[in-house]
């Protein structure tokens, strides 16, 4: 690490001896102020006309600007304002500027759409953007969960501080289709494959813009992006200056129907200034405490393999209940054979026996909730600082550091409890308006993180083993046959024989149970239930934009990257006991635009190749095109491809999961270590059918998308709607997927039938089928009175006809429906805002490696009115999510999620 | 003001809207249904196996198994047990009446009532009727300080002759209740309480039998498991003994002293021949084994048409052809029953006395098996 960082520094200083000191000589200084509340704005861009000097206004709307000689023009600029233009012949006194505001809509500019500054309504494909300004106004409590509004995109909620994101269908808490890049960075950690936006990225307050790109984007941001990418950039501290605070004070669990009603805290705060024109930095804190959401979901589930289904039985009217969010009850066995084993011992039980074993007589052991086994608390902790310099007047350095560390749960093979989970993400980039460099590193760290489904079943082993002549089963397996003897009836037999093998079973929260449990936990995989995961991601990239040079014939951008991963989990994890686990990846692309017609037909076709060391090289192009029909009204075409190489997990994972099975790695070396060639592996949907087939394994390749995509963006009106609609085709090949293989212990397949005489492993292969999606949605935005706003959209995502028996963990609602009224400002002073929004989705039918089952349908109500006080920079705000406190899940195993109502106070929020 | 004014021209839209979102906000439901849950009939339905003893003929026996402390078990509906029930007149039969019950202690009372119980439902389609029979733990465990689960077990039978549980036949069958099964039978089944070497051990017309048990078992300790003895006296055995009385024994030594030894001789001196250098270890075991069969038959359970069964020497022999057995009925029950020996010339007769042990002579039960005498020697080869 060390010596990298010295590679950067050494490249910083040979950028350093560009510059070139100009005399300043006049100093201009002034304030900036809305022209209807007389307000002072913020974070104003000035700059002199036709240049890239300029500045930005403090957070008391003050700027001051060196020019070489007067007169000058200057141009103020920002969002939600008219750009203005303002000629300084004198510099002796202040210059005070009005700024008009502007609702007009459709105006931004977007950068993630084409990796270069374009107007959202002009954007080649379908874009969303949600600005600070939009988070400030929200009812949200956890700014992620305003993408939950937006057309197209469904929120997978774990915990409270655990929320993913998805657009376009596979929905999960780890979604492997989706990128999310913060400044710049992948999110994704890179050993536990999910992105940690929401448990360790950006604070709220630092957060400027948010740019989803639904739908396959990885031409440009490489693998990862078939579904859609999530651009969140921070704000620059040259531009955003001043001290901010933000403390929300919450209440949940009102009513007391998983938890006792319980405080939820989020206080940020961002402090950011420039010192000259050449330095700026920030520092930026965020702290989340509350108790966490609990998944309560106590149906049974009859697991085989990684897939099971929901079926009738609770713990005391099904023998082998396997509670959805009930936790060590997986370990499950026939006590045929410790009746079998009385009846040799006593043969004038024989017969009776016989009778009561005509067939398999499953018994698990009685679980735990996840209230007694996972920590109330989550806890979230973020810290984020940043160094910026310019090193000329158009390169700016920045050194950025994030770190977080959380308590949280996530939902993958198994609930996995998160706690202290750390990670760093640290960050040295060199910006000019056409290039950039940048090298980041993200430091994974899970910290204590235990697998709750391990550490229950170690748990229960750890006070009484399930196997031998004096265990929990054998016990079970006497007091059944001792009151089956007593005439009672089956289900009482097995509820009584339960009584007596769990006498003196730890209640949950004695010092008993918080012995064995602390012990199990903190013993790593396989003896205990903790993971231990250092795994780290190295990535360098650059892109330049040749526009300037080749703009007469075309805009050309060029860039390119270099990945490495390094696994590192001791054998708890992935296949590295032995050592660490390098995997390089490189790409490349480049992306060719030229308008037509008075630039009224804008084509652009952009192309990448990356290669992973562990799979064949891989090409991705795009082809896009905007036709502008009329003034503000655009269509848009494009033909995307994506593609992902599988995940580290995909590739290197080598864990033993809850149900009794094994998962193992795609990667032909996991074949020959697991014997496969010596010892065949049968499919498990061949055994269950009874005729056990050996699969044959093909090369596994990266999966790929291939996207059709048509669109219409356009204001109307008189410019107070917009209209944004869009439709799309998906076609998915090599689609990454699990195979359920068993495999004899005895090497005789006449024991594949029997559980305990057989291995089960989940093995990731692609799946010869291919899967096709489509969907289409439709947004308006319309500001009909004033700065009042109503927003609705509708959307919807189907997956195409699969063959009976294929999982596609699609996992996706087939309709979602979401209103909205807003205004930022209203009444004396404007100082009132308010934000009532509206969601529905429909049921659909949740498949996971942890839990498949049906999800009913949703509708919530999040609500914020706010009050600015006068003269003070302050802001009051009252809200509340799920305003209605109707329990609702998104995901299978997933928590129910209840009402939140926060009040909230901000200073200084821009 | 003005501009609140107009703001305020805009509330009852607002309001509408806000209205609308609620009536869209019906319930949000968590999870679907996990089906149904299993129910039972609730205490108290008619008829229970407790309340079929409410029968006018039925007076002894539900004196003696309220004495036993049963009739709570017997009104559970959610306990499940097959009832084998002699009526007064089967009481009677059998020596017992209300005073009888009213004079015997509870515990005697009780292992009476407890060995008339299975713990499941036994209806008369469920048994088998091919040989032997099956045996059903009762509720009567002879010894609750070795193990819990410890049970003496009853063996219905049904043929075309008959039902019998034990050799006791079944006169009326499956009486339904919602707890279970009763089936009413002609005398009441005793539970048995000695050992099958209790009776050899001490009767004397069995001592020639015996004699050779021990030359048999010579250099084996008596609580050696693989002992004869052992067998006969372990709990966990489940036995037919076709037990040859003093005098067969004296016509087979005898003979094979070509009449050296007289048939009439004093007992003693066919012991003392049994353990004499005239014969050894190993003939004297091959012939007592296979005497012994290792499963339980009654003499109703011996079939009408001649079948050959495997004994306990098929164990070291398993080719050997067994014995071959025989009844004769007269209706529901046994006149005569024959077993025979390969090397014998004719078939041994089972002396039939169905008199409860030590008084008879056939269908003697024992916790561990029972004894049928007989009159010949069988002889295996």
């Amino acid at each position: 690490m060390r010596k990298r960082y010295n590679v950067f520094a050494a490249f910083i200083i040979s950028c350093m001896s560009f510059i070139t000191a100009n005399a300043q000589t006049v100093t201009i200084s002034g304030t900036v102020t809305n022209n209807t509340s007389k307000e002072i704005v913020p974070a104003v861009s000035v700059v002199v006309k036709g240049t890239s000097k300029g500045t930005y206004t403090n957070s008391n709307g003050e700027f001051t600007l060196k020019v070489n000689k007067l007169p000058v023009v200057l141009t103020f600029s920002s969002i939600g304002f008219d750009s203005q233009d303002i000629t300084v012949s004198d510099a002796s006194k202040s210059i005070e500027v009005d700024i008009k505001v502007n609702n007009a809509l459709g105006q931004e500019v977007v950068i993630a759409a084409t990796r270069a500054p374009s107007k959202i309504l002009e954007s080649p494909i379908t874009i969303e953007r949600i600005t600070n300004a939009d988070i400030k106004n929200s009812p949200a409590s956890n700014y992620y969960e305003i993408l939950g509004n937006v057309k197209g995109v469904d929120l997978t909620t774990s915990s409270l501080t655990f929320k993913t994101v998805s657009t376009r269908g596979f929905n999960g808490s780890g979604n492997l289709r989706f990128n999310q890049i913060v400044d710049g960075m992948d999110n994704q950690a890179p050993g536990l494959n999910f992105s940690v936006g929401s448990v360790i990225g950006l604070t709220e307050l630092d957060v400027e813009s948010m740019e989803l790109l639904p739908g396959a984007s990885s031409a440009l941001y490489g693998p990862g992006g078939m579904n859609g990418t999530l651009i969140i950039n921070s704000k620059n501290p040259f531009k955003f200056q001043g001290f901010s605070f933000l403390a929300k004070t919450g209440i949940m669990h009102t009513d007391q129907k998983y938890r006792n009603a319980s405080p939820y805290y989020n206080w940020s705060a961002r402090l950011a200034k420039a010192i000259g024109n050449k330095f700026a930095f920030k520092l930026n804190m965020e702290l989340v405490k509350a108790n966490d959401l609990l998944a309560a979901d106590d149906r049974n589930f009859a697991r085989t393999g990684t897939t099971g289904k929901i079926v009738p039985g609770s713990r005391t009217s099904d023998p082998n209940y396997n509670g959805v969010n009930i936790y060590g009850d997986e370990t499950s066995a026939d006590i045929r054979a410790v009746l079998s084993g009385i009846a040799a011992q006593a043969p004038f039980l024989a017969p009776f026996i016989a009778t009561l074993s005509a067939n398999p007589i499953n018994v698990s052991r009685t679980g735990y909730k996840e209230i007694d086994i996972v920590d109330p608390e989550t806890l979230n902790y973020k810290i984020a600082g940043a160094l910026h310099y310019k090193l000329t007047s158009k390169i700016e350095a920045i050194f950025s550091g994030y770190w977080g560390t959380g308590k949280s749960v996530y939902t993958g093979s198994d609930r996995y409890a998160l706690k202290g989970l750390k990670m760093g993400q640290y960050k040295l980039e060199l910006n000019h308006p056409n290039w950039f460099l940048r090298g980041y590193t993200t430091q994974e760290n899970a910290g204590e993180t235990y697998n709750s489904t391990v550490a229950t079943q170690l748990f229960n082993e750890a006070w009484k083993p399930s196997p031998g002549s004096t265990g929990w089963f054998a016990q079970y397996g006497q007091a059944y046959l001792s009151s089956k003897l007593a005439g009672a009836i089956d289900i009482d037999a097995h509820n009584q024989a339960r009584a007596i093998a769990d006498i003196g079973r730890p209640v949950p929260g004695s010092q008993q149970f918080k012995t064995i449990f602390n012990d199990v936990i903190s013993k790593p995989i396989p003896k205990g239930g903790k993971f231990i995961d250092q795994t780290d991601l190295y990535n360098y990239e650059g892109q330049y934009n040749l526009s300037h040079i080749t703009g007469s014939f075309a805009d050309v951008l060029v860039g390119a990257n270099y990945k490495k991963y390094v696994l590192n989990s001791r054998g708890t994890l992935f296949a590295d006991s032995a050592g660490t686990i390098g995997i390089s990846e490189f790409g490349a692309y480049v992306q060719v635009s030229k308008g037509f017609a008075q630039n009224k037909i804008k084509l652009s076709v952009s192309g990448r190749y990356d290669k992973n060391e562990n799979f064949s090289g891989k090409f991705t192009p795009r082809a896009t095109m905007v036709i502008n029909v009329a003034k503000n009204n655009n269509l848009r075409f494009s033909y995307q491809t994506a593609y992902r190489f599988p995940s580290t997990q995909n590739q290197w994972i080598n864990l033993a999961v809850g149900g009794g099975t094994r998962l193992i790695g795609g990667l032909p070396t996991f074949r020959d270590f697991y014997k496969f060639n010596t010892n065949p592996v049968y499919s498990l949907e061949s055994v269950i059918g009874g005729s056990p087939k050996t699969p044959t394994f093909s090369e596994f390749k990266p999966e790929s998308v291939k996207s059709y995509e048509a669109g219409y963006k356009g204001l109307i009106a008189n410019g107070k709607l917009l209209i944004d609609l869009y439709g799309y085709l998906g076609n998915y090949t090599d689609f990454i997927s699990s195979m359920v293989l068993l495999q004899a212990n005895s090497g005789n397949p006449a024991d594949l039938a029997d559980p305990s005489k057989r291995t089960a492993y989940s093995v990731s292969v692609n799946a010869p089928q291919k899967v096709k999606t489509s969907g289409y949605g439709l947004g308006i935005d319309y500001r009909f009175y004033k700065k009042f706003s109503f927003t609705s959209n509708f959307s919807s995502d189907i997956l195409g006809d699969l063959p009976v028996g294929f999982v596609s963990y699609f996992n996706t609602p087939k309709y979602r429906f979401n209103i909205g009224l807003s205004n930022n400002g209203f009444g004396k002073d404007q100082a009132f805002g308010f934000n009532i929004a509206y969601k529905w989705q429909d049921k659909f039918f949740y498949q996971g490696t942890f839990i498949t089952g049906n999800i009913e349908a949703v509708q919530t109500v999040d609500a914020q009115i706010s009050y600015k006080i006068p003269l003070s920079k302050s802001q009051l705000r009252i809200g509340a999510n799920n305003l209605l406190n109707q329990y609702y899940r998104n995901a299978a195993g997933n928590p129910s999620i209840g009402g939140l109502y926060y009040v909230s106070y901000g200073y200084n929020i821009f | 003001m003005f501009q609140i004014n107009k703001n305020l021209k805009l509330l009852p839209a607002i309001f509408l809207f806000l209205v609308s979102f609620f009536m869209f906000t019906s319930c949000n439901k968590e999870f679907d249904k996990a089906g149904g849950e299993i129910t039972f009939p609730p205490n108290g339905t008619t008829p229970t196996l407790a309340t079929l003893l409410d029968a006018s003929d039925m007076t002894i026996l539900k004196a003696a198994v309220t004495k036993a402390g049963l009739l709570p078990s017997l009104s559970n509906t959610s306990l499940r047990f097959t009832l084998f029930a002699p009526n007064d007149a089967a009481m009677t039969s059998s020596g017992i009446s209300l005073a009888v019950i009213n004079a015997l202690s509870v515990s005697t009372v009780t292992s009476l009532m407890q060995y008339h119980v299975v713990p499941q439902v036994v209806s008369t389609a469920s048994i088998p009727t091919t040989f032997p029979n099956l045996q059903y733990p009762t509720l009567l465990n002879p010894a609750p300080a070795l193990s819990a689960l410890l049970r003496l077990t009853t063996f219905p039978s049904r043929r075309a002759n008959g039902i019998w549980v034990n050799n006791i036949p079944i006169t009326v069958p499956d009486i339904q209740a919602v707890n279970g099964v009763m089936h009413k039978v002609a005398l009441v089944v005793s539970p048995p309480s000695r050992y099958v070497y209790d009776r050899i051990n001490t009767d004397a017309d069995l001592s020639i039998f015996k004699a050779a048990i021990i030359r048999a078992d010579e250099g084996l300790a008596p609580t050696s498991p693989t002992s004869i003895i052992g067998v006969m006296n372990n709990i966990g055995a489940n036995l037919t003994v076709y037990a040859p009385s003093n005098q067969a024994f004296k016509n087979l030594i005898s003979a094979l002293t070509m009449g050296m030894i007289p048939t009439n001789a004093p007992d003693a001196t066919y012991i003392s021949f049994l353990a004499s250098n005239n014969v050894t270890t190993q003939t004297v075991r091959g012939i007592v084994v296979y005497h012994i069969t290792l499963s339980r038959a009654f003499t109703n359970n011996i079939p009408i048409t001649a079948l050959s069964i495997p004994t306990f020497l098929n164990l070291g022999i398993p080719s050997h052809p067994g014995i071959t057995i025989a009844s004769t009925f007269t209706g529901p029950s046994v006149s005569a029953a024959t077993v025979k020996g390969v090397a014998n010339a004719t078939a041994s007769n089972i002396a039939i006395n169905p008199t409860p042990d030590p008084a008879g002579t056939s269908d003697q039960h024992f916790l561990n098996g029972v004894i049928h005498k007989i009159d010949q020697v069988l002889l295996p080869q």
